[in-house]
């Protein structure tokens, strides 16, 4: 089995009209068997800014403390918040310096400007290389269906309550067909002033 | 890889399936399952999940696993998809001929030892975990579990398949013989769910048959209708 479908996952993100919305799965397993299913996947990493990490648990968890460091550091000399396309290459950075033996984390990025509150959503490969799209990113184990709802289900300036049931539904539609994701899920609607965070009730299978 | 011998690599001649990943491409088809039968008082209940995978996508959500033999005889299946069929075919064909010989019903042993005799001779090219459960009138309800091996072996209850393996200790604790066909009903159904929570290679719906001298009665347990335990949010 590959290295990256080891845990399971199933993360996306979409654009709306003025707000971004990031949603995952909640599984951790081990192959087939389920250990527990309120493991988290996506991560505050600024007010308005969250990252993804979809792949192999381990790397999940130390790619996260890893870049809030560098990100730390950032925020001390910069003395501002980061911009979401700079984080972006930040992380690129961080998974490139492992180009011969990477971390296995494929991540997505969703996040407003902080100061024009532009919604930004990236992802990008276990090796840094990033991809910019004006609709919407998914990455996991099941990616070939979330492309499929998302391709069905998306469409441009969504406003944030019409956002939520979008993800909801194309991410929930996409990991019933997969077999090591699941297990609940979270979504984000991110917006200039707030952030929600919404569990939904799926199947336990 | 510790999938209890349900998937194996191998190629196998998969029809053109464009749901599948480069990688799935040359996975068999398996109904990494789980799959149970038990007595209860006046015959046998089976059930089992109804999901089947290639690789880690879902192929089929609503399996039919539980796969007529007789009127009075049904089988479990688990393992490879292909392999359950073509045996269950086979043995289906060889007791339709001697039910037209003898003029009456087969039993469960006959039925339990011509799969055996199937998945022990071909043990080295198929991937079969079975179980036959059914009802004759010598001996009433009886369950036979023919595991991956070949062997055969009567039992009060048994479970089998992927999701077996994470309730052996809530089956041998709540297991109680000759139960009401309700309660058996509900240890079964109770059962697969618990499987259907842990085991990724389970899922779906839950199918369960009764079965006993008046025939046999099919139910379907669907979304909110499976049992539920304890969950976080």
């Amino acid at each position: 089995m590959s290295i990256l479908a080891y845990n399971g996952a199933a993360i996306m993100a979409m654009k709306g009209k003025n707000c971004v919305a990031i949603a995952a799965d909640r599984r951790f397993g081990i192959q087939a068997q389920t250990v527990s299913m309120d493991f988290d996947k996506v991560f505050e990493m600024g007010p308005n800014l969250y990252i993804g990490l979809p792949g192999l648990a381990t790397d999940v968890q130390t790619v996260h403390s890893r870049l809030k460091f560098r990100l730390n550091m950032y925020e001390l000399r910069e003395n501002r918040r980061i911009k979401p396309k700079t984080f972006m290459s930040m992380v690129s950075n961080l998974l490139y310096e492992r180009r011969f033996g990477p971390y296995f984390v494929e991540p997505v990025i969703a996040g407003l400007d902080p100061k024009t509150g532009e919604p930004y959503i990236a992802s990008m490969d276990l090796i840094g290389c990033p991809m910019e799209t004006n609709d919407f990113v998914v990455s996991g184990t099941c990616s070939e269906q979330m492309y499929g709802m998302c391709e069905s289900l998306w469409e441009p300036d969504l406003e944030p309550d019409d956002l939520f049931e979008t993800i909801s539904q194309a991410l929930m539609n996409a990991f019933d067909r997969d077999a090591v994701s699941g297990w609940g899920a979270v979504v984000y609607i991110i917006e200039k002033d707030k952030v929600t965070k919404k569990m939904l009730k799926t199947r336990q299978d | 890889m510790a999938t209890s011998g349900m998937m194996t690599s191998g190629f196998s001649p998969v029809m053109a399936n464009p749901g599948m990943s480069f990688q799935e491409r040359s996975v068999e088809v398996s109904t990494g399952t789980t799959i149970m039968a038990t007595e209860f008082d006046g015959g046998v209940i089976i059930g089992a999940d109804s999901r089947t995978t290639t690789g880690a996508y879902i192929a089929n959500r609503v399996t039919d696993k539980l796969t007529k033999v007789t009127d009075y005889i049904y089988c479990c299946r688990s393992g490879s998809a292909a392999d359950t069929q073509a045996i269950a075919d086979i043995v289906k064909y060889h007791i339709n001929f001697q039910r037209m010989e003898m003029g009456e019903e087969p039993l469960v042993k006959t039925v339990a030892y011509i799969f055996k005799q199937l998945c022990y001779d071909y043990r080295d090219q198929l991937t079969a975990g079975i179980i036959v459960a059914g009802w004759d009138k010598r001996d009433g309800g009886q369950v036979y579990s023919i595991p991956i091996s070949g062997m055969v072996q009567r039992m009060p209850f048994c479970t089998g398949g992927s999701g077996s393996t994470y309730i052996y200790g809530f089956v041998d604790s709540q297991f109680k013989p000759n139960q009401s066909k309700e309660d058996s009903l509900q240890f079964v159904s109770k059962a697969v769910s618990l499987a259907i929570n842990r085991d990724g290679s389970s899922g779906g719906i839950i199918r369960l048959a009764a079965i006993s001298k008046d025939g046999v009665e099919r139910f379907t347990l669907t979304g909110d209708q499976l049992p539920k335990f304890y969950e976080d949010s």
